[in-house]
């Protein structure tokens, strides 16, 4: 009866020391579980390492680091104090006791097959060999590619399946989505080109609309005219076909590194009176 | 599933107030993380989710429908209406629009854009919320040394750091130079700030700096702009921050993009002089005891009765949400912070929250990897104006001293159980902070204002403290325990 007594006094006249159970609830429970790792790792875990070394245990809670590789920081627990992070050890011993590690599946569960993957679709993601305000946009067929919002241009384009984006969703977002293929077509720069008069603005992102077939048409401003810009996939998979409607005509040309470019305004050179047509690239 | 369940149930004592908590059901196949909540006029919910969906939810048929998706990492939402949503994705501010009807958004409108971005996985986009004259703000966090920057990265990079643009990037050796980043840094426009967009989002007005992981943006009853922070270095314990426009509010990094800043390093900056160039805490959550992630503010509406124009904020970690009360002191807003929602089947991950026009609480969970959890939760008040809480704390002058002045929604016949200690926590670069200059508060006088809704308690309060109240012991005229038990009050100002 004695330490029940104790308590009480001790609930009547100052806040209580709390004990280590709800210690635990209230500053541990949300990252560890007992048997398996969800935020941080499991108390079966942590008392294989801490087990016999309530020191280092203390000394791990009050100055936690970056130990995992794919895992985030533990906060600091020194607001704890040493002797409540002593009965914390003894705790998470006690419960870890005699319990075995449970192994979690690294499979994405809202993964759909590659073969049901919708096409067309539009996901922003951060992506490789692009700025991180990236598109990818899956075509209908087995083109994908990557529109840079930063940039307002196509990056790439790859053949295959969509993206992997699973090292990403799973987390907070310390990963780039994995492309589902190799990257075909590539362009390291805009590819029309104009006389520039003076200062050109860098190029602004506007948005995009997506069209009653799912297609994206993205629109940007760029060299004092606004774009839009809607790319579908050639029949027969050897490129690329180019919409652009512009608010007001200029003057171009089409300056591509690595395809063959026909236009519908029938030569490379773009007209000024020309405001809508549409440049074909076909990989070389 | 429906369960009633009441704090005060539990206990066995007469019931003050009651919160039903419904779990909706998920969308098929949806990632079901909340990154953004808001209430229709319908009454029909719009949810945006991690993996990118925007969701509208039927609460009469507890149906979903897709209005948009493909968007990366929303954390905030306003419907304007059934047709026009505005969303924060991590690039950008973006009105998803129905313009041809059929109840999907076909046009991606990109509203703001104007800030940088290193591929850093902590500098989350938060917002927007809406000022009372339809501006929107949007809150922009900073970068974590958990990582380093992509190669490519958006916006001007700024040259301030211990490490260059090519140590910065992220590679296989990254923890041994991480330490050298600052623990969250800024390396582009606009990271650690609140800021201010015309309706049309046109105009953008740089607000407010001094944050760290600012996943909380809401507007007082007032028209004031809240933010609630994590946590971690320079934030001892999670804070409250009634936003000064122009004020810098505690966590240096972001000063690097303040007009003219020609100091240099703000991390290497002395401590006397940082902490004197600060906007003080509103209100602090004690890590671990209140609240470890706070997040979004809201205002309670009409309905809610006596808690009506309070402010309500979510929190991650603890299976609760924290309550306001505002008190003006010297012309500088600070408060109280109180638990709401104890002993409710609740849960953690409380994300996103909003309020319908018929007072139902909507609250969107969310994890990302961290504490919480998923899926959209409903609350409901029954008999809210039955509710037996702490409606206001000021603390006031006296010709003794100082006293707090304690209103509550119904009279009590005495308030001899209350206990008062105080603790503070330390400002400094560390991340957390220990309990210091913890102490008892002797409450010299006990004073009944009027019919007993009011009590006055002089005491000697100290300044920058958390002043916390144990109410555990009252009861109300009719034998009622106290919705709220603990009160924590920041006086960051002494009148």
């Amino acid at each position: 009866m004695k330490p029940l007594y104790l308590l009480f006094l001790a609930t009547a006249e100052l806040p209580a020391a709390d004990p280590p159970a709800q210690v635990f609830q209230m500053n541990c429970s949300a990252c560890h579980a007992v048997d398996q790792m969800v935020v941080g790792p499991s108390l079966v875990e942590i008392s294989g390492i801490y087990g016999k070394d309530p020191d280092g245990f203390v000394k791990w809670c009050v100055a936690p680091q970056h130990k995992r590789e794919g895992a985030i920081e533990m906060p600091s627990m020194a607001h704890l104090g040493e002797p409540t992070l002593r009965e914390l050890h003894k705790y998470i011993i006690g419960h870890a006791a005699g319990k075995k590690e449970q192994k979690k599946a690294d499979i994405d569960p809202y993964a759909v097959p590659a073969a049901q993957v919708r096409r067309p679709q539009v996901q922003r993601m951060f992506l490789p060999e692009a700025s991180p305000a990236a598109i990818a946009v899956a075509l209908p067929g087995e083109l994908s590619f990557c529109f840079d919002a930063a940039e307002c241009r196509l990056r790439y384009v790859w053949k295959g399946g969509f993206i992997d984006a699973w090292s990403y969703w799973k987390g907070n977002g310390s990963s780039q989505a994995k492309l589902g293929g190799e990257v075909i077509y590539r362009e390291s720069r805009f590819p029309l080109t104009w006389p520039i008069a003076g200062e050109e603005l860098p190029p602004k992102f506007l948005g995009y609309r997506v069209g009653k077939d799912g297609l994206p048409s993205f629109r940007y401003q760029r060299g004092g005219v606004t774009w839009t810009e809607t790319i579908k996939p050639l029949s027969d998979g050897t490129g690329i076909e180019r919409q652009f409607e512009l608010d007001a005509g200029k003057a171009m040309t089409v300056a591509a590194e690595k395809a063959a470019v026909t236009s519908t305004t029938g030569s490379v050179a773009i007209p000024a009176s020309a405001t809508s047509f549409t440049l074909t690239f076909r990989w070389q | 599933m429906i369960r009633h369940l009441s704090y005060f149930a539990l206990l066995g004592t007469a019931a003050a107030a009651n919160f039903t908590v419904e779990r909706m059901p998920n969308p098929a196949g949806v990632d079901p993380q909340v990154g953004g909540v808001d209430v229709l006029p319908d009454g029909k919910v719009a949810v945006v989710f991690h993996r990118g969906e925007a969701m509208t939810f039927d609460p009469a048929t507890k149906t979903w429908s897709k209005f948009a998706e493909g968007l990366q990492e929303p954390l905030g939402v306003i419907a304007e209406s059934a047709s026009s949503w505005l969303v924060m994705q991590r690039a950008e501010l973006t009105r998803l629009k129905d313009t041809d009807g059929d109840g999907q958004a076909d046009d991606y409108e990109t509203v703001f854009d104007g800030f940088g971005m290193t591929g850093n996985y902590h500098e989350f986009a938060f917002g927007p919320a809406k000022g009372p004259d339809g501006s929107l703000y949007i809150a922009l966090n900073l970068g974590s040394n958990g990582a380093g920057v992509r190669e490519e990265i958006r916006g001007k990079w700024s040259e301030i750091g211990d490490l260059d643009f090519k140590q910065m990037i992220h590679d296989n050796e990254w923890g041994k130079r991480s330490v050298k980043a600052g623990r969250m840094y800024s390396r582009v426009p606009w990271r650690g700030w609140v800021l201010k967009l015309s309706p049309d989002g046109k105009t953008m007005t740089p607000f407010a700096c001094g944050f760290r992981s600012p996943d909380g943006i809401g507007v007082d009853a007032d028209g004031n702009v809240m933010v609630t922070d994590n946590q971690g270095d320079w934030r001892g314990t999670s804070p409250l921050h009634v936003l000064k426009p122009g004020g810098f509010h505690g966590h240096p990094a972001s000063l690097v993009w303040q007009e003219g800043w020609n100091l240099g390093n703000p991390l290497k900056l002395p401590l006397a002089k940082i902490d004197a160039m600060r906007v003080k805490e509103s209100g602090r959550f004690p890590q671990g005891e209140l609240a470890n992630s706070p997040t979004q503010s809201v205002v309670f509406p009409k309905t809610w009765g006596p808690y009506a124009g309070q402010v309500l904020i979510g929190e991650m970690n603890q299976k609760r949400m924290v309550r306001f009360t505002a008190d003006d002191v010297n012309g500088f807003r600070q408060g109280s912070l109180i638990p709401i929602f104890d002993g409710t089947d609740l849960g953690n991950g409380n994300h996103r929250i909003a309020f319908a026009n018929d007072g139902t609480l909507w609250v969107g969970k969310t994890h990302l990897s961290w504490a919480g959890a998923e899926g959209l939760v409903k609350v409901a008040p029954t008999q809210v104006n039955d509710a037996f809480i702490v409606t206001a704390v000021k603390l006031e002058k006296t010709a003794e001293g100082h006293s707090f002045r304690i209103s509550f929604s119904q009279p009590l016949p005495s308030v001899n159980s209350i206990r008062l200690d105080r603790f503070n926590y330390l400002y400094h670069e560390d991340y957390g902070s220990p309990k210091v200059d913890e102490a008892n508060v002797e409450i010299t006088k006990r004073e009944k204002i009027g019919d007993g809704h009011e009590w006055r308690l002089t005491v000697t309060p100290k300044l920058g403290a958390i002043h916390r109240f144990d109410l555990g012991g009252l009861k109300s005229e009719d034998g009622k325990s106290l919705e709220g038990k603990s009160v924590y009050y920041q006086a960051s100002e002494l009148p």
